[in-house]
This record gives structure tokens, sequence and C-alpha cells, in this order.
């Protein structure tokens, strides 16, 4: 029993006190750091060192940028706002392609709801509320332009991919 | 001859420590395990629909929507096999989508809250009823999501989304010298469109060195020390790994949203005094009717308590929950006691009104 509790005690770790002493000056640093932080003088510090740097960086930042927009006209290629004002355009396409794909999808679901009322007669009574749709077989009954949609926003995130890499 | 040896094990010890420390610090752990389908994609944004465990007749129908903040990767969500929300939610039997925003480019520097709420988030949720089936659905909003979630329930009240959970929702800005982010985006100190006109986006170094300050000791020391002294467990130094993967993998957040923030909500708290307008609509809150869940974390320094509270006066819900955490703005869901409080919790409340 003795033996045991032996066996289970921490063992010495002469490390232990300076540990103890090192995080209560840490706790009371934090407590002291919080409180700066928090004050007018911090935010005023912070905000004039940002400030500075951004007036500092500002005219190197505007020559530089100048420089690439005439670098590139003269090589015939886009201006980064020229590429950016593309890629919103896209943007804009995808979400109309997006509207063109629900709107698809609703028309597919609708022919499909009505096609077995149709054809078929009514040899059992139909249920009033379609029970919701389990997402397995959501996913492998169709909406076939579900699974277009989501095939084409794998090819997307390729395009996007690509595009990205090369900018 | 003993002494030796001995100094040889502490020197190959620390070695060791040294090793794991590097390895740490210079890799990406695994994250976002639970298996997963992208189903649609917008620009940047893509929605993934976790893949079901649990047999269909046990799932709840009610399809549930996560969306995370604009400026941090959603995987926090998912961090780790189980330590994930995700995983839990989906072994719950819970549909489960996560919208993920993606990294803006300077091609998205105008972005704002309204195409966030307007353009992204009705297509994303169109998806998840098209392919759940149902015309409604649970959405759960985190920090800046909460904002979006918000704005998006109080705009379209009618679009089927039966329950809101609301996790360290920065919404009330009424108290500003509670609130140090408030304090340094003062307008006295800190110009936006001088931030904005040179960087486009709000740079996630910049973001993220903000978040760091607000405890400066406990984020650029006591966590390191914490892992010092926790170096021989490994359960401890996996957890670790993750979240520092989480913590430093950042992102910009778009020009227009961080406007939005800084001067719309920190400095005017239009969106608690009804004044907030998106695409000239009022976001007027009293029109959001879901079932309301708001999760306050009560040691949370990004998102303060106070911040979080007035929603439940000012929404027209009437079947509405306040929860309190003990635990920090991250703590509470991704934290080592997120599956014994937090989690169960989210559960019970949402499970009892997805039926």
């Amino acid at each position: 029993m003795g033996e045991g509790k032996k066996e289970n005690a921490k063992p010495f770790d002469p490390f232990e006190p300076l540990r103890e002493m090192r995080d209560a000056y840490l706790d009371s640093m934090a407590k002291v750091m919080v409180e700066t932080v928090n004050t007018e003088g911090y935010a005023q510090a912070n905000g004039a060192i940002l400030d500075s740097y951004l007036t500092a960086s500002a005219p190197f930042r505007e020559a530089l940028e100048k420089w690439m927009v005439q670098a590139l006209q003269q090589l015939s290629l886009p201006s980064r706002q020229e590429v950016a004002a593309l890629a919103e355009r896209f943007t804009n396409m995808e979400m109309r392609l997006d509207d063109i794909d629900a709107k698809l999808d609703q028309i597919a679901r609708l022919i499909v709801e009505a096609r077995p009322a149709a054809a078929t007669p009514p040899v059992e009574p139909a249920k009033s509320a379609a029970p919701a749709k389990s997402p397995d077989s959501a996913a492998s009954k169709a909406p076939a332009s579900a699974k277009r949609g989501a095939a084409g926003a794998q090819k997307s995130t390729r395009r996007q991919s690509a595009r990205k890499s090369e900018r | 001859m003993a002494q030796a040896a001995v100094f040889q094990d502490q020197l190959a010890g620390m070695e060791e420590r040294l090793r794991t420390v590097s390895r740490l610090m210079t890799t990406k752990a695994a994250i976002a395990q639970t298996p997963k389908q992208l189903v649609w994609t917008l620009n940047k944004a893509k929605l993934y629909r976790y893949i079901p465990v649990v047999p269909p007749e046990k799932r709840h129908p009610i399809p549930l929507l996560l969306i995370f903040a604009l400026m941090n990767r959603p995987y926090i969500l998912d961090l780790r096999p189980g330590h994930s929300f995700v995983e839990f939610m989906v072994s719950q039997g819970y549909d489960v989508y996560l919208l993920d925003w993606g990294v803006p480019g300077f091609e998205d520097r105008h972005m704002k809250f309204d195409d966030y709420t307007l353009e992204y988030m009705p297509r994303a949720i169109r998806k998840v009823k098209a392919l759940s089936g149902v015309q409604e659905f649970s959405m759960l909003g985190w920090c800046i999501g909460a904002i979006l979630t918000t704005i998006y329930a109080a705009l379209r009240p009618d679009d089927g989304l039966r329950n809101l959970m609301l996790l360290t929702a920065p919404l009330d800005f009424s108290n500003r010298q509670g609130l140090t982010f408030a304090r340094w985006t003062d307008e006295k100190y800190f110009d936006v469109e001088k931030v904005l006109a040179a960087f486009g986006n709000m740079p996630g170094e910049m973001i993220d060195y903000g978040a760091k300050a607000l405890k400066p000791v406990e984020n650029y020391i006591t966590n390191y020390c914490k892992l010092w002294d926790h170096l021989d467990n490994p359960m401890v130094v996996e957890a670790w790994h993750a979240m520092n993967t989480w913590v430093t993998d950042n992102i910009p957040l778009a020009g227009g949203a961080f406007r939005q923030l800084i001067v719309d909500l920190y400095r005017n708290d239009r969106l608690m005094k009804g004044e907030l307008m998106i695409r000239g609509q009022r976001v007027d809150l009293r029109r959001v009717r879901a079932n309301l869940l708001t999760v306050i974390a009560e040691g949370d320094h990004i998102t303060p308590p106070c911040q979080s509270e007035a929603v439940l006066s000012k929404v027209g819900s009437t079947d509405k929950e306040v929860f309190h955490v003990p635990g920090g703005h991250i703590g509470i869901m991704a934290g080592s006691n997120a599956h014994k409080m937090t989690w169960p919790h989210i559960d019970g409340w949402l499970g009892s009104r997805s039926q």
C-alpha cells in the first residue's frame, strides 16, 4: 500500500518552484498588459504607428503602382485593376448561372413530380406531404442538375485556382 | 560515470523536446477531417455538405447551416477527429452544411455585408434546401458569422429559417468603454480609408495582431510556456498543434465589410439602433422570428458578453434563450470542455426544434 503510494507520488522536480514563480509573474504581467492595451494612450500610440507607416510608405507604393501600370501597358498586359474588374464580371456571371441552374432544378423537379400522377393510375393513395428526402437519396436520386451543380462547382473551383495561379 | 549517463539522458530529452517544438511550429496539423462533399461554389465561397453517419430514419429533417466569421478559417468547427463540433452534430443525426467564405482577393475588396447576406447566403441556402428536400433550415452563426446570420434573418424572415443560433455574437456596440476594439478603431486614432487605400482588404496579419494584442502576455508568452510544460503529454501537444494551425492561418477581411464593421457597427452601433442599411433596406431586428439561441462566452475578451445580450430584447422571436458558458471566444466551441457543455446544449436545444 505504502509502496503503491510512493510509486504514484509525483517525483521531486527542482524546477517546480521556478515554474510557479514564472507563472505568478506572467499572471500579474498579463493583468497589467490587459489594462494597458485598454487605455486611450495605447490606442493613440497604436494609431500613430500605423498612420506613420501608411504615410511613409504611400509615396513608394503609389510610384510602384504607377510604374507597374506603365510597364504592363508597354507589354500589352492587363493591369491589376483590369484583372480585378474581370474577376468581378466572372462572379456576376457565376451568379446568373447559379440562378439558371436553380430554375432548371425547379423545372426538373416539377416534371418528375407531375409525371407519375399523369402516367400511372392511382393504385395507392398518394401521400399528402412528401417526406423530407434523406441526404443519401437527395444525393443519389437525381436532382440531375444538383449533380451537375456539384460537378460544375468542382470545375469552377479548378478554374478559380487556375486563375489564382495565373495571377 | 552515472552522472554522465544522467546528463546524457537529459540532453537527449531536451533534444526530443526541441524537435517536438520545431515540428509544432513549422508543420500544419491534420484538420477538417470529417468527410464532406463540395456541393456549391460562388466566387471564393464554397458550400460543403457533411456525409451522414446516422441511418435516415434517425436523422433530423431540418438541415443545419454553419456560418463562420469572414476573417478566419471555418475549420475551427471541424478541428480534429474526436474534437470536432461538425463531427458531433453529424453523429447526432443532423444534415450539416458549412459555408466557407474563402480568401478574398484584391478583386473582392468592395465586398460588403450586403453581398454576403443578399447574394451569397440566399443562394447557398437555396442549394441547402434543394439538396435536403425541405423548405426549412437552421442556421448557426459564430462571431462575424453571427452578424451575417442576424442580418439575413431580419431581411429574409419568410425564407424558412426555423432556428437561429448565435455564438459569441458581436451585435451591440453601445458600451464603447467596455470594448477595446472600439477604442482602438475610434476615428481619432484609426483611419479606415487610409488602411483600405493601402491594402484594399484588411490584411489577416493586422487582424491577427489586433486579436492577440487584446491579451498580449497570454498569446505571445504564456501560450508557449504552457506548451513547453506539457510537451510530454501527447494529447495536449496535438490539441495545441491543431489550434496553432488554425490560429496562424489568417485570412484578410474584404475591404467593404471591414469598413461596415468599423464605421457602421463599432463606431455607430447601427444594427442595434435599427439604422443599419443593407442594399437600401433597413435591418429591423423585430422582423427576426426564428427560434433563437444565443450562446455567450463569459470569459470572452474579443466579444464581451455585453455585446450579445441585448439582441434578445430586440428580436421578434417568441422562443428565445440565452446560454452562458464559462470560457473564451474560441474555447467554448473548440476547447477541451466544449463537448461536455456547449455542444450538448446546442444539440438539446436544436434537436427538439428540428422535428
